[in-house]
């Protein structure tokens, strides 16, 4: 069965992706904060912006169309702002535009954050910058078991659909997916009794220990200064 | 609703990081103190489970389509506070997989999809149903438990993107509302099936006192922790700090109603002034269903 949706260009080793992960969440979430406090009435910044992340996707490798695709996840909330803005004084204009290029471009920062850091490391990152144990625990066995029990839904689906043509009516409908839903929390609930067996036999302290440290080169600390002059210098000229 | 980054303002996005991320680091410690070993290996389970559920459509009016939130589903399972948790790990989750909401908008999302929905949920579950009763009134209590999570959810989010005078309160609360009033039935729906079979399988689940029962001093704290930020960022809308979407709102002089904080809420009164503009929103609502029905028969033929 097929079923690599997600973070599918993350394995790349473009310099991008070399990278260390914290380097990658620090830098880039100062960018989509950078990009968030870009005075309006600047349209100069928002470009040297785009600029900046040109280059980067670019560098990344990552597929233009994969990134056209992704970035349609912002389409409702614009057309609800646009139907709702002020059009026949220039404001509207002003607002609508703003809030079109700040919203993309944070996206595509967002894009480029998780197509150039593979989900285990970026994990790490977060618990060795202090996120709390308990909720990196929580991502890591959601990203584990998250391909076991969607190759589970695939096979319940695919008997379902073995089994009748076309679809039932609302009610029973309702009643069909509630019992499959049904089954699969429960063979997850079994599923999470035997992981806790498994860890409590193994000798679990409550935390999966690091044991690929990824070492901090001299890239990092490259990388970090070369985003942090892009944004004086985007700030100055502004 | 994910919200992606820009659309809210700065001042309230990171008010609300600053909410989320105490109440997640309040909620782990609790799960840490009660040493519930137990509960970790489950949380992440069920929030793969969310992720996986979230890939049977349930066809809703029109041919359109709604999955699993499963935010209310949770909270009867497992309580409030590790449903909250749960969500939370699929709301970040999906902003790092699917670029699914933004990043600066994370506590925005962990709020509005994870916490409203699973405490309302709860508490509308609670409140309607009763220890051995028929699997009528289970259906019932289960499937209203889920549409006014829903619902709860989508308002909070549109009363946030008015606070921050991106989307005004009478375009984007009647547009989420009405939609989730619809999507809501898939959510209603499909709890109330789960909550069905599990009566008749594992009836122990349901009946069950789940760890994490709220007393009725926390519940007031609960409700207390989701008016004061709505309030304080209400009564802030106007104030001196500096906010990049604000000064231009302030610069274009017509941006009146809907621009920010109490008048955004007191202008949503006004609904026969924006007739027109209802109009429109009423027609896309309906080319939005007649879309998924064209695409819903596509698929079928296939």
């Amino acid at each position: 069965m097929k079923h690599s949706f997600i973070d599918r260009y993350s394995a790349l080793d473009s310099p991008l992706h070399l990278l260390d992960a914290r380097t990658k969440l620090v830098g880039f979430t100062v960018l989509i904060a950078a990009v968030l406090w870009i005075p309006p009435g600047k349209p100069f910044a928002f470009f040297a912006y785009f600029f900046l992340t040109a280059i980067l996707m670019g560098i990344s490798q990552i597929p233009l169309t994969y990134i056209a695709a992704r970035t349609l996840v912002i389409l409702p909330f614009v057309l609800l702002a646009g139907l709702a803005l002020p059009w026949k004084t220039g404001a509207g204009f002003a607002l609508f535009s703003t809030l079109l290029l700040r919203s993309s471009l944070c996206l595509l920062i967002l894009i480029l954050l998780t197509n150039t850091t593979r989900f285990v490391e970026l994990l790490r990152g977060l618990r060795r910058m202090g996120c709390p144990a308990i909720l990196v625990m929580n991502l890591g066995f959601l990203y584990r078991y998250l391909f076991v029990l969607t190759e589970e839904v695939m096979r319940m689906r695919q008997a379902r659909d073995c089994r009748r043509v076309g679809r039932a009516r609302a009610a029973a409908e309702m009643k069909l997916l509630g019992s499959m839903l049904g089954t699969l929390l429960l063979r997850s609930f079994e599923r999470a009794e035997r992981m806790y067996q498994a860890m409590l036999s193994r000798g679990s302290c409550g935390e999966f220990p690091i044991l690929a440290p990824r070492r901090f080169t001299w890239r990092d600390p490259a990388f970090l200064a070369g985003l942090g002059f892009f944004i004086w210098v985007a700030g100055y000229l502004n | 609703m994910h919200i992606p980054d820009g659309f809210l303002s700065n001042r309230i996005a990171i008010g609300f990081d600053a909410l989320s991320g105490t109440g997640l680091f309040l909620s782990a410690r609790r799960l840490k103190l009660e040493a519930s070993a137990r509960l970790v290996p489950m949380m992440g389970v069920l929030a793969a489970f969310v992720f996986a559920a979230q890939m049977l459509n349930f066809p809703v009016l029109g041919g359109t389509s709604g999955h699993l939130v499963g935010g209310a589903l949770l909270a009867i399972l497992l309580g409030p506070v590790p449903a909250a948790l749960t969500m939370a790990t699929v709301i970040i989750a999906q902003a790092l997989f699917l670029q699914d909401g933004g990043l600066i908008a994370l506590g925005a999302n962990i709020f509005n999809i994870g916490g409203i929905t699973a405490f309302s949920g709860y508490a509308v579950f609670r409140l309607l149903w009763r220890s051995a009763c028929s699997e009528k009134r289970l259906a019932f209590a289960a499937f209203s438990a889920g549409w006014i999570s829903m619902m709860l959810s989508a308002a909070a989010c549109s009363i946030e993107l008015a606070l921050s005078g991106a989307i005004p309160l009478r375009i984007g609360l009647p547009a989420m509302v009405g939609y989730h009033a619809l999507i809501g039935i898939a959510e209603g729906g499909l709890t109330a099936g789960v909550l069905a079979f599990l009566a008749r399988v594992r009836p122990d689940l349901i009946e069950a006192p789940r760890n994490a029962k709220l007393s009725g001093l926390e519940w007031a704290g609960a409700l207390i922790f989701v008016a004061i930020p709505f309030l304080i960022l209400a009564l802030a809308g106007g104030s001196a700090l500096p906010d990049p979407l604000e000064k231009l709102i302030e610069s274009g002089s017509a941006m009146t109603a809907g621009a920010s904080g109490v008048q955004a809420l007191i202008s949503t009164l006004r609904f026969s002034e924006y007739f027109w503009e209802f109009l429109v929103l009423v027609a896309l609502i309906f080319f939005v269903f007649l879309g998924g029905r064209f695409l819903h028969g596509r698929k079928a033929h296939q």
